[in-house]
């Protein structure tokens, strides 16, 4: 059994189709990532599984059970952690006051962790230090950061990210994957949207393709990488 | 000249300490209303009837002998906080999701449901203020004697607000509240359920509403207009201090408490107006207000303006039909006085009806077609009719021409107002339009004052001096000036059948023709842009048009129908202008009948302005004294049930029946109706 399962969902806004019958699955302890192009449905297929965008057709199955327009807080205490692409960190608030909202809400999984947990980590260190920061004082990458952690302390099994590295410096993206490589390690599943497709093969070991609102390539990063032709129709990038 | 009285440290302490009193009630009420609007985005009309029934609680308790000041203290502000959390539940809950605006509406209705219930319960005679026992001797400070009382309500607002801070700083409640004001859904990905405390928020700031109640109650007399008389100042108090800050609200309300004294004490003939400007000057310097943050505040997803456009089940041709037989039924109605209804029925319904609808027409013109929901249209319906009567007054006496006065003057405070405050959006905009409206009000009823502090001036200087322009509360306006069309110069005496007048007939054109234009108008390309703005401004912006530019256009030419529609009424009322012409609760009645007939049709307001005249004039005639509660009611329902209005009935029902005999319910032709 998967652990998260898409079976041919179907969404959008209003009138609009985004999601024309997506399938996919993502097993325990698995980095599974998801790329195409830009306006492709990658951020919907997250939204509609975290409840922002109700399906109109098809199931999700989390654990087995079934979670199609299940809420949004509700899917959070199933142990789904939501990062979204502008990261939302609570701008008004402390990193520490950003931290306890996550233990406030969340799961009680094996995975959670205290707040007095993150500043142990070593990814964490910058946010230890500006504990006290207001959200808005944050650097982009601090805000990441903030935001996969406070995912962590609300005790989520499967981590969605939706473009983590997006308008980060290099030096900056290198860290965010490799905390997404050591809480995998720890085996928290990570469902990955990424743009920026040498951080996608490097920590995936699954790959899909999303082309117009449904899938059009699974395989190995190594097998993506070797097969031209799709990357040239899909993605237009050759890596 | 100016004349300040000698100021001694003495008197100076004793208005700041009557500030602080006074502004302590607006803290109190301005927290709650600022974090309710805060996490909810809620405009809770209704926060100064929480108060009002604050006092009535303790006035209830303490003359039954339950207990005395201070059991009233801890146990009406209890009362209060569960009738706020159920007027959450109840009301307030269905309508999260739709645009503010909704909101606004919503409390209004249950304004007028509160305040009746007030009366039915408690009657419309003032009670005396309350027996604070100890607190009411006096005590001497630095020489100066005050009432125990006034030191206690500085202290315990002092406190009341601290304690309040501390839930917001160190608790979790106040910590999801607070994180809910800067991003609901992001609290909801977190696995907390924000709606559960949205309950628990409205019971908090009902309960600091109605502690400001028992204050009050503590000092003055507890009335049935309370309520209404505070919301303003506590408005303004948010405003400026920063929507949703608590900061803002805490010191916003000292401020205005400590303004308001001196300026009572000092330069009496301004008060009531410096408020104004301060609230106006501060939004326009700071739209955000003192202490507010718009990139910590997020507004959520806004919602849509349920407009009845499109909603209709009649083709363009049959609704033509239909409109034009209605023009006819009125212009024959005249012929039925003294057979089936008295002339009362046509001179004062009819004609209240096409006035309304026309003052209705004007508010859809902006809300319904540009998403800007003014506050203070009734400014432009004053300033119309006052206009009008001036002009009649003091140039010429022809109706035409003052008609005309109005129209123009109308339109050129809309230019001004326009210009000044469309640059602020949403509940800013509603908010400085309202400021705006009540600056002119203020200014009506102080004119006189102003006029005997600024004439000896003028007068010593050999200019001309201010005539009398609005007699402050008696209003203007002369038996003399008889206008042309009832008899007088310009046509004699002209009335038909006995009792209606030829100038029946001239309202009933000049409404006609407005709505004709106006239909033009929004048929024109420039409605379509209009339309576009309202569905989303900023796409609109990115197709090339400069929508601030097409706002304040519609914004004039919605000022000047309200202008006229206010010149109407004051020709009808005997030539008459009034600062009632000039109240808040005219804005609030006629956003209530727009809705109510359904917004953005244009013809849906004026069937708005029949159903809701016509019920208060059935429950009045009737001799239900509540009628304002039962208007309440039905508008509340409204709301939450037929948000399109009555012109989306038909549509409603037809969904209905179709889905019941397995059509599909959808699809209805969306025609731009006429």
């Amino acid at each position: 059994m998967s652990l998260l399962e898409l079976a041919d969902v179907h969404a959008g806004y209003g009138e609009t189709e985004v999601l024309s019958g997506v399938t996919m699955d993502v097993e325990e302890g698995e980095v599974v990532t998801l790329v195409g192009r830009n306006g492709v449905g990658k951020t919907t297929t997250l939204r509609s599984i975290v409840g922002v965008v109700e399906p109109t057709g098809g199931e999700i199955r989390f654990r087995g059970e079934e979670i199609t327009g299940s809420s949004s807080e509700t899917v959070a205490r199933d142990g789904i952690g939501f990062v979204p692409e502008e990261r939302r960190v609570f701008p008004g608030l402390t990193v520490t006051e950003n931290l306890k909202m996550g233990r406030f809400g969340g799961a009680d999984t094996a995975h959670r962790r205290s707040v007095e947990d993150i500043w142990e980590l070593d990814a964490f260190e910058n946010l230890r230090e500006r504990k006290d920061s207001r959200g808005t004082d944050l650097s982009g990458g601090e805000q990441q950061m903030l935001a996969i952690a406070r995912a962590l302390v609300a005790g989520a099994d499967l981590l969605l990210l939706d473009e983590p590295t997006e308008g980060l410096a290099p030096i900056i993206v290198e860290r965010v994957a490799d905390l997404v490589r050591e809480l995998n390690e720890e085996g928290i599943t990570v469902l990955l949207v990424e743009q920026n497709v040498a951080v996608a093969s490097a920590l995936a070991d699954r790959v899909y393709i999303l082309d117009k609102g449904s899938i059009v390539y699974e395989g190995t990063p190594e097998e993506l990488d070797a097969d031209e032709d799709v990357r040239d129709r899909h993605l237009g990038i050759s890596m | 000249m100016l004349e300040l009285p000698l100021v001694t440290a003495g008197e100076t302490l004793d208005q700041f300490i009557n500030g602080l009193t006074v502004g302590m009630v607006y803290v109190l009420l301005a927290a709650g209303l600022s974090i309710i609007f805060g996490v909810m985005d809620v405009i809770n009309f209704a926060h100064g009837e929480l108060l009002a029934l604050g006092a009535y609680f303790a006035v209830a308790i303490t003359t039954a002998g339950i207990g005395n000041f201070w059991v009233a203290l801890l146990v009406a502000p209890l009362a209060v906080a569960i009738i706020g959390g159920a007027m959450e539940r109840l009301t307030i809950r269905p309508l999260y999701g739709r645009d503010p605006l909704y909101h606004i509406l919503l409390t209004f209705g249950l304004v007028l449901i509160f305040v009746d219930a007030i009366e039915l319960i408690w009657g419309t005679q003032p009670f005396r203020p309350l027996d604070t026992g100890v607190l009411s001797g006096t005590i001497t400070i630095l020489g100066f004697q005050k009432t125990l009382y006034s030191y206690f309500v500085i202290v315990m607002g002092a406190v009341v607000a601290a304690g309040a801070w501390l839930v917001l700083e160190r608790t979790r409640f106040g910590l999801v509240v607070r994180a809910g004001s800067m991003d609901r859904d992001m609290v909801r990905h977190l696995g907390i359920d924000i709606d559960r405390y949205y309950t628990l928020v409205f019971a908090f700031g009902a309960f600091l509403a109605a502690v400001g109640g028992v204050v009050f109650a503590g000092r003055q007399s507890v009335g049935p207009g309370m309520g209404g008389s505070v919301i303003i100042p506590a408005f303004i108090v948010v405003v400026l201090g920063g929507l949703g800050s608590f900061r803002g609200a805490v010191a916003g309300g000292l401020l205005v408490g400590v303004v308001q004294s001196f300026v009572r004490w000092q330069v009496p003939f301004l008060e009531g107006l410096v408020v104004f400007l301060l609230m106006i000057g501060v939004l326009l310097i700071r739209p955000q207000g003192l202490f507010g943050s718009p990139e910590w505040h997020d507004p959520g997803e806004g919602g849509e303006l349920l407009t009845a456009a499109g909603s209709g089940v009649l083709s363009t041709r049959r609704r033509r039909l239909l409109g034009g037989g209605m023009v006819a039924v009125l212009a024959i109605a005249p012929l039925g006085i003294g057979v089936l209804y008295n002339s009362y029925v046509v001179n004062t319904i009819v004609v209240d009806i096409l006035i309304w609808g026309l003052f209705a027409l004007s508010l859809d013109l902006v809300m319904g077609y540009t998403g800007l929901v003014s506050l203070g249209h009734v400014l432009f319906y004053g300033l119309g009719a006052y206009a009008t009567v001036l002009f009649a007054v003091y140039l010429l006496p022809s109706i035409w021409l003052a008609l005309v006065a109005g129209i123009l003057v109308a339109a050129l405070i809309a230019w001004v107002v326009g210009y000044l405050s469309i640059r602020v959006s949403g509940v800013y905009f509603s908010m400085i339009t309202l400021a705006f409206a009540e600056l002119f009000a203020s200014l009506a009823l102080k004119m006189p004052g102003l006029r005997a502090q600024i004439n000896p001036t003028l007068d010593s200087l050999g200019l001309p001096t201010i005539p009398p322009l609005t007699n402050g509360d008696n209003g203007i306006g002369a038996d003399a000036i008889t206008y042309g069309l009832t008899g007088g110069p310009e046509f004699g005496d002209v009335s038909l059948l006995g009792e209606i007048h030829l100038y029946y007939y001239v309202i009933l054109a000049l409404v006609v023709g407005s709505y004709l234009v106006s239909r033009r108008l929004i048929d024109a390309p420039f409605g379509s842009v209009l339309q576009a703005i309202r569905e989303s401004e900023q796409r609109a912006s990115f197709l090339g048009y400069d929508t601030t530019m097409y706002k304040r256009r519609a914004f004039v030419v919605s000022g000047a129908l309200a202008g006229l529609a206010g010149g109407l009424r004051a020709t009808q009322n005997l030539g008459r202008a009034s600062p009632g012409f000039l109240d808040w609760l005219l804005s609030g009645e006629v956003i209530v009948m727009t809705l109510l007939g359904g917004m953005g049709t244009l013809y849906g307001p004026m069937i708005g302005a029949a159903g809701y005249l016509s019920l208060e004039e059935l429950l009045l005639s009737n001799g239900i004294d509540q009628w304002q509660g039962v208007l309440g009611i039905v508008f509340v329902l409204f709301v939450i049930f037929v948000p399109r209005g009555i012109v989306s009935i038909p549509s409603l029902v037809k969904q209905r029946m179709d889905s019941s005999s397995e059509a599909p319910p959808e699809g209805e032709p969306a025609e731009v109706s006429d």
